[in-house]
């Protein structure tokens, strides 16, 4: 199963107003590494012809990325209220 | 004079488990979570081990949603093509009813629906910002703007603190205090279940297992809990060794374990139904937070409370525990609530198994997150097994020289096998 698939298991409540991670492009520009691309379980972020890509709708909430981007870019707070992921085991 | 004597940030079994403690002891609590309902945000294998929890409900196991009890524990080595496994059977166990798979979707709500029976007032679908914090006091919580003051917080936000981390109370999680939980909820007949894994209706399986079979330097364990008609599946994976590799992606971690041959054959036909993510607190001593401050307490995973020596992987009843002792340290200062009063939250742990097992168990990440442990032993088990079974019609040779010939062919030295085993057996 891709992980498009899987992630298409899940239910989200989508704050369209805000969003809860946002990244700087000027420095994922110039990012060597990367890493959030491999880090993040779900698939938030996708080099596209070598540009760093980010979409906050999938998000899960982790948190995996704040870590894993040691660069500054990426600035991470919760979803407002009650909004994001919806997990229904957990 | 504050709105509340305390509030409690987080409805998971730390917070639930405080909350339900304080309103027992008549303190007017709120119990703040931000799924709606609680459980909707957490994540967790999960098996439940031991009982602290009739401390607060007694009898709970009469109403909770438990799926099934540990009745086969296994600990396996997964190689590429083998599984070398150690599995523990027991109508003892059965009995003793220690080990209680659960779904945190339902238990977490179940939990909270208790705290509000014993008088919390429980708000849902909130999220905290940070604490307040006036002249050196935490005088209350911050929600979009609005500040609710209380006399005390306790912190129960779990793996990923980010009310400590904006309230300037702890610094950002890295690499070593934290590693990464991914995790598959699949649908299984309740029948085939039984029969797969060789229990019956109540009893359940639990496995944890050291991916052995992962390349280029990736570290990570897994694990499978059945529950009632569905089956846990899920990695617990180190950020460090993700980050040195730089090329594999966290999710194919999971798709590569749930593909290995004997996994594969475990969920057959299973209906994936759920894929999660979350933290999973690893750091033990040196990734804590202070616990404790003028006006706040800080418990379960937030605190990083969780036990993993490679047998057992262990935090719901380090997390009840610790919010029944911060419960009970609020209590007992009641009107005089001060960074010196607040600091007997730490005696307590020290003198119950929370503390004593992260100062007893310090350093164990170093056995458990080694290549000793999650590349070269699975690979020798591997050598002598088949050593042993995989018969030729040649002259049989004693254990120890089977056991020498596998070291040797895995590039190791004897004495280092024997000084690794040893320190690995302490530490465990």
């Amino acid at each position: 199963m891709k992980i498009e698939e899987k992630l298409s298991l899940l239910n989200y409540k989508t704050d369209r107003s805000y969003a809860h991670i946002t990244i700087d492009p000027d420095i994922c520009a110039t990012c060597p590494d990367h890493f959030c691309v491999f880090a993040c379980p779900a698939n938030c972020y996708t080099l596209i012809n070598g540009k760093l890509n980010f979409k906050y709708e999938d998000c899960v909430e982790c948190g995996t990325c704040d870590i894993a981007c040691s660069h500054g870019s990426v600035k991470w707070t919760l979803p407002k209220g009650d909004n994001g992921v919806i997990y229904k085991y957990g | 004079m504050s709105e509340f004597d305390v509030i409690v940030i987080g409805a998971g079994p730390a917070g639930s488990s405080a909350a339900i403690k304080l309103a027992q002891g008549g303190m007017n609590v709120l119990l703040v979570e931000r799924g709606d309902p609680p459980g909707t945000k957490n994540v967790s294998g999960a098996v439940l081990w031991g009982d602290e929890l009739s401390k607060v409900v007694p009898d709970w196991e009469r109403s909770a949603p438990i799926e099934r009890y540990v009745t086969r524990k296994e600990v396996a080595f997964l190689t590429e093509k083998s599984k070398i496994a150690i599995s523990y059977s027991s109508q003892d166990l059965m009995e003793r009813k220690s080990g209680k798979i659960i779904v945190r979707g339902k238990f977490d709500q179940w939990l909270a629906r208790k705290a509000k029976d014993a008088g919390a007032m429980l708000v849902t679908g909130i999220t905290i910002d940070k604490l307040v914090i006036d002249g050196g006091k935490v005088i209350g919580v911050m929600q979009d703007g609005d500040v609710i003051t209380s006399d005390a917080v306790i912190v129960a936000e779990g793996a990923n603190p980010r009310v400590l981390i904006n309230s300037g109370l702890r610094p950002k999680l890295s690499d070593h205090d934290v590693a990464l939980g991914i995790k598959e909820t699949i649908k299984l007949p309740e029948n085939v279940i039984n029969e797969r894994f060789n229990v019956d209706s109540k009893g359940g399986y639990a496995s944890e297992f050291v991916l052995g079979f992962l390349d280029d330097g990736i570290l990570s364990g897994g694990f499978l809990y059945t529950n009632r008609d569905t089956v846990s599946l899920g990695i617990v994976a180190s950020l460090d060794r993700l980050r040195a590799n730089g090329m594999t992606h966290s999710y194919d971690i999971m798709g590569k374990f749930e593909e290995h041959p004997f996994i594969k054959n475990l969920i057959k036909d299973g209906i994936p139904d759920e894929y999660a993510a979350h933290l999973v607190p690893e750091g033990g001593l040196a990734s804590m937070p202070k616990l404790y401050g003028n006006g706040y307490l800080v418990t379960g995973d937030a605190a990083m409370f969780t036990f993993s020596n490679g047998m057992v992987l262990q935090g719901i009843n380090y997390a009840i525990t610790s919010g029944i002792l911060a419960a009970e340290t609020i209590l007992e200062n009641k009107g005089k609530i001060s960074e010196e009063t607040l600091s007997n939250y730490v005696n307590k742990l020290r003198n119950s198994y929370v503390l004593s097992d992260l100062y007893t168990f310090n350093g164990i990440q170093n056995v458990t997150w080694s290549d000793f442990t999650q590349k070269t032993m699975p690979k020798i088990l591997d050598s002598v097994m088949m050593s042993m079974f995989d018969e030729r019609g040649m002259p049989k040779k004693h254990l120890m020289q089977v056991l020498s010939a596998a070291v040797k062919s895995n590039g190791m030295k004897y004495t280092e096998l024997i000084s690794s085993g040893y320190r690995m057996m302490r530490k465990m």
